[in-house]
């Protein structure tokens, strides 16, 4: 270990650590563009000067190794001053795009001019004038006026995905970024490129001018569309009252696990979730045969099916209920799904319909598509598809969770074994031909809408916590499940205790020893 | 679209990796090598030179750009370089860009319709003994004035 | 004292053909370094001889060398700064032209020093027709046993190669030029790590001076006491110093280190054209801060110009009269070293151009009186602040012309609209 001293403070750290991981982790920032821990230092933006003393230059913090006893000084007037004489750099050629720069309020140039700059603009002379819509990738627009070369972009695509779509061309301040011919930047990672640039160089199409990420609240969770469980932030927009459909996720940005993901998402996930969020949502609760709509509320729905169970329990033929479930359920629902109808009715016929296994990229995109398989299979699941004769043969209710089944069947053999079922209870987030077979729909939440835990592939146990608010009728399964078993009184001690998914994830954790000995 | 390069000119890109740990070191050595055979490097030579030597292309691009001498459109037959640097400068040296400007009927960067002379400004040669200084090519011109001008003009044939 | 050491052949005619040099003694040195004296021993002469690094920071060659760890499971390399891009200088160019062979013979006896068996003379693009001269002579060198393997017969082998830029002023930067020798942009590195650890390729190298590595020879033929004495205690030998600008007779003079700058531009380069005063000196390539007309009494050693708060870089002395206005120059400099700037480091990139862009302004006829001010301030917002010394020189004679210049460059403004 060495001891250092940053801004007058003690601070013992691994030897070989870098005085701005050093000051990291004492919790002191340094202003920087063109670090990023995921590279090797580059050195060129020369914001992260400190004062070390002893030394008669300001030294770059970013890659300076500590040395014992070495005093550093972040905030002296010597590196104030450097700080504010770079920004004034920048923004002499900088453009005044702020007003229509979707980067404004998460700018770093921002930042740190409100900390560092503050200084009147003396510049008299003519900016350089660039292009500023060059399509760099599919949902890719870069703006080489705004671009402070910090070149985090050419180096992800030269050290992460070793691609290198985009290079540095010209010289001095001429220099620009820019790709190779037209060849687009399309490597499965490209999103990463948007929250790397620290300006607003590189932005994304969809995202552009829609919204400001002050109206936007952000939540930690998990990216579900395969098993690695790759962190991420979802970003929301809460809706304003009047204008109805205004309430939704605008994009989700990876949050840095180092035992997982790292600093970056894939396009798939990113990209996909916000399409799955957003589109062919089932929102309205259906009952096929009967009631009009108008007079329909979960509380009706719910007896309903709860008679059909009740009369199969009375009748001791529970056994004539199945199960098809998907693995984008969440810990605490496949657990709810288990002690209901597994352990509490006795049903057996349970499988699985998932989405098919696509092929991992060899970095973060697994083959498995969906997000606790592990879990399932934890939890006591027989990971099988289902197979359609034998069920429709032995079943009267059945429980189909999500809306992959028409995939696995691509001959619609699952139709006609569906015909055979009396009733089909159909517990989905998004719509597809499924939901005209069934005769109960009842809407699902998303993963943003609801709490709870996945097991990727690593056994890792996560949180997702609900940051969007699901609309009108929708509802997270687990709490569908557990008005279910109010409804036929299953066991009302024990479900009645189950507040939400805090509560069911206690019972998880006691009950199966697996999730116990993960925190 | 890549071009298809002589095997004699491959032997010689040959000749000149062998030099080197890496491939990638001979890129400046090959840019010259092909520039004196086709003139210019378009896209097709960046491509084909980046085959040769194992690079993505945009590596070729992001080397020609930042030299000068490498350049990516043909040029004229003799390239007249005008040193504009402070000891040529101090000679004078601005007269000879004028001079020339005025003759060739043409400005700096540009090519003679004919196709015979591009004249460009240029940083210094190392030759300010000689103050004002140009190159033709590869040829260095010093001591110039007016008339020296004029008669390096007619020898270029 | 007889003055010329290095230029002592120049006036030979065919001096780079290796029938007349080796009739006029060459390779005599490579023969008693390599025969004579182990490797650790021309180190030592080297470092005793102070012989100071002659491509612009002076620094001690033979200390350089010491540096390169001499067991190490890695190759090492000796990469020939032949890239003579500082405006001003010519030195380099009149070397490599006449005496090809004396630089051949620095290289190998410095390779022998340190145990290197690959060298690359990297030359600037724009000498293409020295390049090929210098291949001529390595192809002579080889065929005469002097390159190649076992050398002498002493076991020790070098390859030399010649390697061309494409016109580049940042690749006479030691981390420029390896960066452009590896085949890519000439980006200088972050230091440390320094060359003679992690240089060419990942491997320790050292990276010297064409004039550096010519001068050794005499070193070794004669020792660092006879080369000490031709110079200063801390400053050896003697040094090539290239005059050009506003006097009569601009070329290479070839005097003592310490020599006073005043008697090379009056003695030697026979002072200014009739009826011209003195206006500004630049006593080592345009890098080097401006000394005025009354501060040209400087001894040019490293030390004696850095005294007088310039440097003696590349040797380079650019002698400016009262005929050209000091915009003229200040506007030079300026676009010099906008044009050149590799364009990596923030304070580099846009404050060369921002200073470009206001010297043009005022070129033009627009600039204001405050303009001076804020040059003196952008320049001192780049110096010690960027990635590579290329900051400096491109600040610090902006600097020095602006504060000493400062009032004919205000009243060059009154009356701007």
């Amino acid at each position: 270990m060495v001891k250092i001293f940053l801004d007058g403070r003690p601070v013992e750290v691994v030897e070989g650590t870098t005085v701005f991981k050093a000051a990291q982790q004492a919790g002191i920032s340094i202003p920087h563009f063109c670090y990023h821990p995921a590279f090797v230092p580059e050195g060129s933006c020369r914001l992260c000067l400190v004062e070390i003393e002893g030394s008669p230059k300001l030294e770059l913090s970013c890659s300076m190794v500590v040395r014992e006893g070495m005093k550093v000084s972040t905030q002296s007037p010597a590196v104030r001053e450097a700080r504010r004489a770079v920004l004034e750099f920048i923004l002499a050629e900088h453009p005044l795009d702020c007003p229509i720069c979707d980067k404004a309020g998460e700018c770093k140039l921002q930042d740190y001019y409100q900390d560092y700059g503050l200084t009147e603009s003396v510049f008299r002379e003519f900016k350089e004038k660039r292009e500023k819509k060059v399509r760099i990738g599919d949902q890719l627009i870069l703006d080489r006026e705004r671009c402070v070369l910090c070149t985090r972009c050419v180096r992800f695509l030269a050290e992460i995905t070793k691609t290198h779509e985009l290079g540095l061309f010209e010289r001095g301040i001429h220099s620009e970024i820019g790709g190779y011919e037209d060849e687009p930047v399309r490597n499965g990672y490209s999103g990463n490129l948007v929250d790397l640039c620290p300006v607003g160089a590189i932005t994304d199409t969809e995202f552009r001018f829609k919204t400001r990420p002050w109206f936007l609240t952000k939540g930690e969770s998990i990216c579900p569309l395969c098993s690695r469980g790759c962190n991420i932030y979802i970003d929301y927009h809460p809706g304003f009252p009047r204008i109805p459909g205004s309430a939704k996720v605008y994009r989700i940005r990876p949050r840095t696990n180092d035992a997982v993901n790292g600093p970056w998402i894939c396009d798939h996930g990113r990209y996909g979730y916000v399409d799955l969020q957003q589109k062919n949502r089932c929102e309205k609760l259906v009952w096929n045969k009967g009631q009009t709509t108008t007079e329909l509320s979960w509380d009706k729905v719910l007896i309903a099916i709860a008679e059909r169970i009740k009369a199969l329990r009375e009748s001791s033929k529970t056994g004539r209920i199945s199960l098809i479930l998907t693995t984008w359920l969440t810990n605490e629902e496949l657990f709810l799904i288990k002690k209901i109808f597994k352990d509490g009715l006795g049903v057996r016929n349970v499988s699985f319909a998932d989405p098919a296994p696509g092929s991992e990229d060899g970095f973060l995109l697994k083959a498995e598509r969906t997000p606790n398989r592990r879990g399932a299979m934890e939890i006591g699941f027989e990971l099988k598809p289902p197979e359609m004769d034998g069920l429709s043969r032995d079943t009267d209710v059945l429980f189909v969770f999500g809306s992959h089944l028409p995939g696995i069947y691509r001959d619609g053999g699952w139709k006609a074994a569906l015909e055979k079922v009396s009733v089909k209870i159909l517990v989905t987030p998004h719509l597809n031909e499924l939901a005209s077979s069934a005769d109960f729909v009842l809407p699902a939440a998303f993963l943003a809408e609801k709490s709870g835990t996945l097991t990727n592939a690593d056994g890792r146990v996560q949180r997702i916590a609900a940051i969007a608010r699901a609309c009108a009728d929708i509802r997270p399964e687990g709490q569908i499940l557990l008005d279910l078993a109010r409804e036929i009184h299953l066991d009302d001690a024990y479900f009645g205790a189950l507040t939400g998914p805090e509560a069911v994830h206690r019972e998880l954790v006691k009950d199966i020893s697996f999730f116990g000995a993960r925190p | 679209m890549s071009r298809e390069f002589t095997a004699d000119l491959k032997k010689r890109v040959e000749e000149i990796t062998a030099r080197y740990p890496s491939r990638q070191a001979a890129l400046l050595p090959v840019l010259h090598l092909v520039q004196s055979e086709t003139g210019f490097l378009s896209a097709e030579e960046e491509r084909a030179i980046a085959s040769l030597l194992g690079l993505p292309p945009i590596k070729v691009r992001e080397v020609v750009t930042f030299y000068t001498m490498f350049t990516r459109k043909p040029l004229g037959r003799f390239h007249l370089q005008v040193c504009s640097n402070l000891s040529c400068s101090l000679a004078d040296g601005e007269r000879i860009l004028r001079h020339l400007q005025a003759k060739l009927g043409i400005g700096v960067g540009e090519t003679t319709p004919d196709g015979k002379y591009t004249l460009t400004e240029v940083e210094c040669l190392g030759a300010c003994e000689q103050a004002p200084c140009m190159m033709v090519n590869f040829d260095y011109h010093g001591n110039l004035d007016p008339e020296k001008v004029d008669r390096i003009l007619k020898e270029l044939k | 004292m007889e003055t010329k050491v290095l230029t002592k052949g120049f006036e030979l005619d065919h001096l780079f053909r290796i029938g007349v040099y080796l009739d006029q003694g060459g390779y005599r040195a490579v023969k008693k370094a390599l025969t004579e004296w182990k490797p650790e021993q021309v180190l030592d002469e080297v470092k005793k001889a102070n012989l100071r690094g002659r491509g612009g920071a002076g620094f001690p060659a033979g200390l350089k060398w010491s540096f390169v760890p001499q067991k190490t499971d890695k190759p090492k390399y000796l990469c020939v700064n032949a890239d003579e891009g500082e405006p001003g200088t010519f030195k380099d160019r009149s070397i490599m032209a006449h005496d090809p062979h004396l630089l051949i013979e620095g290289i190998i006896i410095a390779a022998y020093a340190v145990g290197i068996h690959t060298a690359y003379i990297y030359i600037r693009g724009e000498y293409e027709l020295i390049a090929r001269r210098l291949e001529g002579a390595i192809g002579e060198a080889y065929a005469n046993g002097y390159l190649g393997k076992n050398i002498l017969g002493i076991g020790f082998d070098l390859d030399l190669y010649v390697h061309r830029g494409a016109g580049a002023y940042i690749c006479g930067e030691e981390t420029g030029l390896l960066e452009s020798l590896e085949g890519k942009r000439g980006n200088p590195r972050l230091k440390p790590p320094f060359p003679a650890s992690v240089g060419l390729f990942q491997s320790p190298t050292v990276i010297n001076n064409v004039e550096t590595l010519a001068s050794v020879p005499f070193i070794v033929l004669n020792g660092a006491a006879w080369f000490l004495e031709r110079g200063l205690p801390k400053d050896g030998g003697t040094r090539i110093f290239g005059v050009s600008g506003a006097v009569n007779r601009p070329g290479i003079y070839e005097l003592p280190v310490g020599t006073c700058l005043r008697e090379i531009i009056f003695d030697h380069a026979g002072g200014l054209k009739p009826g011209r005063a003195l206006k500004a000196v630049i006593p080592g390539g345009m890098s080097s801060p401006v000394l005025t007309a009354d501060e040209v009494d400087v001894k040019m050693d490293c030390d004696g110009v850095a005294a007088a708060g310039s440097m003696l870089g590349s040797g380079a002395i650019i002698v400016i009269d009262d005929r050209t206005p000091i915009l003229d120059v200040l506007s030079k400099v300026a676009k010099f070293y906008a044009h050149e700037s590799c364009g990596q480091c923030t304070p580099c990139r846009l404050g060369t151009s921002w200073i470009h862009k206001i010297v043009k302004r005022m070129a033009a006829g627009k600039g204001r009186a405050d303009d001076v001010d804020a040059l003196i301030r952008l320049s001192a917002n780049i110096k010690g602040r960027t990635l590579c010394p290329l900051g400096d020189a491109a600040a610090l004679p902006v600097l020095a012309i602006a504060k000493k210049f400062k009032a004919e460059l205000e009243n060059a403004m009154r009356g701007n609209a």
